[in-house]
């Protein structure tokens, strides 16, 4: 009676990246409970900050490992299917790109968390666990060729973070962030798996190709499920109109998480729905287009305006996140190789100047409190010095001014628009790029030309953080002056950028 | 008209006539979700039409079962009674938006109805275990992983929200 045994060839370098990620997890988990139970380890009392560091070293092995399967796999250019037969995970270039991405903010995120979560008094192994399932749920969704393995990577990045975001319990602030994000997440998430539906049951196929092949753009039903999966997106990358939760949960999770979410989640997103566009509807680019473009000026415009009157910073980073969205969005409306390949370029610009102007935001919090209303800045320059020069550099950054990522990033974006002949586009991104100037500046103006206030901003910093504020610098400049590198490192971003979406068409 | 197409019928029209009491008791948070339970049902008995035993009976059991059971003590751990709720605002807009809903509704049933999913022949032990487990252990089988890693997410998250006491 026993149906003959299945042979599989299955290819685990497929899944590397991931896998180490939630084994690291799991690993975390295991030895948090160990640590608790003694009093000493490697012959040091075990404290506090003893703990967070341990974890944290423990989770920056984890990451280091799945970034460099995950560089060993883009130098090797070549692609593997975990499961030839039935494709659901694909680690090609443009997939390991994307791992890179998520893998260097998950890295950062975790070194400025070691000293936070103690200042916080909220230093519990499980933060570590949580944030490396979720990077692993991010590298599952950037590697998926599937619609499941969509669903299930965006649903573990997702729930990870929901928790994260109410990590500080007894704030109300990290309450109310969790429980929006929480409520309005899961909604996006029924409309995504609504619209995942309705392209199942039209096509009959769950993989991209297959959707691809069976894709009727005469069919109100599969362009109703392709307009709902743009939308769950939408909501991830928090695009206008899908953008409302946004500020507050920004502003009411801890900032380590902040920093952590709004590089990483932004940039699994993007390059899957980057994946869905350029792979899986290549096919109806026209309407697809139109709905692109309303979405791409309306985030431009609310997320810029908007950002104009905030007087917290990190509510203000919260609305020029949502400007970003929409500049990245320009990319999609270009819809060619340059488009393409200038968002990837875009997000990882991204990485460094927005996790670099929270880090400092994170380095300056002083007895669990965040130094993050806009007078807390004031004269900062006179007692912290090299905090404010180097957040003057990213917010320069964040404007686009030359000689900073950020201008060589919307540069590609713009030059990518213009040549697909959306000039209009591009005007009105210019327009937005120029209001945004305005509330960037507003910190270094407060810290370069306002008294000090009463309350002295803490001193010192720790080695960690100092290490993230060091990399996000070197980030911004280098790859500012040179982002195809240099020949005594070639740290080429441009090219790699451009690699990897080679293989999308 | 066969049985196979009367008992369709029969369980399409309790499942719809269950969604709809559902939405309408929307105040009366128990009988509301009593309704689901019904709807939930009548799915499971077009599943046993179509001859899938296996998902009807994991329908029953994880949706009409476990899920609407966590409903019903989130309900009563709540307390919510039909005066917690509000009187309804903006009746007429919502009774508006529920006539477009219908007008689309009708509209694309009239225009578009050949875009609707045509029958399939399914083949030999559909949705049997037989035929699931080897769906499962084959080609879902990194689903299926992937999903022990989204419900430990899941049990840490919870414990570490709603554990009494962190500190330990």
């Amino acid at each position: 009676m026993n149906p003959p045994p299945v042979e599989i060839a299955l290819d685990f370098r497929a899944v590397a990246p991931i896998a180490i990620s939630g084994i690291g997890a799991m690993a975390v988990l295991l030895l948090e409970v160990f640590l608790a139970r003694r009093k000493t380890f490697l012959f040091k009392p075990i404290g506090p900050s003893y703990v967070s560091g341990v974890l944290g070293l423990a989770a920056t092995f984890t990451l280091v490992a799945a970034i460099t399967t995950a560089a060993q796999a883009f130098l090797s250019g070549g692609t593997a299917v975990f499961n030839p037969e039935h494709p659901m995970v694909q680690l090609d270039r443009f997939a390991a790109f994307g791992i890179g991405v998520v893998g260097v903010g998950a890295l950062l995120a975790v070194w400025l968390s070691i000293h936070y979560l103690v200042e916080l008094r909220i230093n519990y192994g499980e933060y570590y666990a949580l944030l490396l399932l979720s990077t692993s749920g991010m590298m599952l969704m950037v590697s998926a060729v599937d619609l499941i393995s969509v669903f299930l990577g965006l649903e573990i990045l997702s729930i990870p973070i929901y928790v994260l975001a109410g990590f500080d319990r007894r704030k109300l602030d990290s309450n109310e962030s969790a429980m929006k994000y929480f409520l309005t997440g899961s909604f996006a998430s029924g409309l995504l798996l609504y619209g995942m539906a309705l392209l199942y049951g039209t096509t009959g196929h769950t993989d991209l190709a297959g959707i691809r092949a069976a894709f009727d753009a005469g069919n109100p039903l599969t362009v109703g499920g392709l307009g709902l999966v743009i939308v769950g997106f939408a909501f991830k990358v928090s695009s206008v109109p899908f953008h409302q939760w946004t500020p507050d949960v920004y502003e009411g999770a801890p900032t380590s998480v902040t920093a952590y979410m709004s590089v990483t989640v932004k940039a699994a997103a993007f390059v899957t729905l980057l994946r869905f566009a350029a792979a899986g509807f290549a096919t109806v680019p026209e309407n697809l287009t139109q709905v692109l473009w309303v979405l791409a000026v309306a985030t431009i415009a609310v997320g810029n305006i908007t950002a104009v009157v905030q007087d917290n910073v990190k509510r203000m980073l919260a609305y020029s996140s949502i400007g970003h969205a929409g500049f990245i969005l320009i990319g999609f409306v270009a819809a060619s190789p340059e488009g393409y390949s200038a968002v990837l370029f875009y997000l990882f610009a991204y990485l460094f100047m927005n996790v670099g102007a929270f880090g400092v935001i994170v380095a300056l919090a002083d007895r669990g409190r965040d130094w993050d209303r806009i007078e807390d800045y004031s004269g900062l320059a006179r007692t912290r010095p090299g905090l404010a020069a180097v957040m003057t550099l990213f917010m320069i950054s964040l404007a686009g001014i030359p000689g900073t990522v950020g201008f060589v990033a919307k540069f590609q974006i713009f030059a990518a628009a213009v040549k697909a002949g959306h000039v209009w586009l591009t005007v009105i991104a210019v327009l937005g790029s120029v209001i945004s100037i305005y509330y960037y500046l507003r910190v270094p103006v407060h810290m370069y030309m306002r008294e000090p206030g009463e309350v002295s901003p803490r001193t010192g910093m720790d080695t960690t953080e100092g290490l993230v504020l060091l990399t996000c610098v070197f980030g911004v400049l280098f790859f500012g002056f040179f982002p195809d590198g240099i020949d005594r490192l070639p740290l080429s971003a441009l090219s790699w950028a451009r690699d990897s979406v080679a293989l999308l068409r | 008209m066969s049985v196979d197409v009367a008992l369709f019928y029969l369980f399409a029209a309790m499942a719809t006539a269950s969604a709809v009491a559902m939405v309408v008791n929307v105040r009366n948070t128990v009988a509301a979700a009593m309704s689901l339970v019904i709807c939930m049902v009548s799915l499971a008995g077009i599943y046993v039409v179509l001859e899938a035993h296996l998902i009807a009976v994991v329908q029953i059991m994880v949706y009409a079962g476990a899920i609407v059971v966590l409903f019903i003590f989130v309900v009563m751990l709540l307390n919510l009674r039909q005066d917690s709720f509000p009187p309804g605002r903006m009746r007429g807009l919502k009774f508006l938006g529920s006539l477009a809903g219908l007008w689309f509704l009708a509209r694309f049933l009239a225009t578009q109805a050949e875009y609707l999913p045509q029958t399939v022949a399914l083949e030999e032990g559909f949705g049997g275990y037989r035929h699931l487990g080897m769906a499962l252990f084959t080609d879902y089988l990194l689903a299926f992983e992937a999903t022990s890693l989204l419900l430990l997410a899941a049990i840490v998250g919870a414990v570490i929200l709603a554990k009494r006491r962190l500190d330990t």
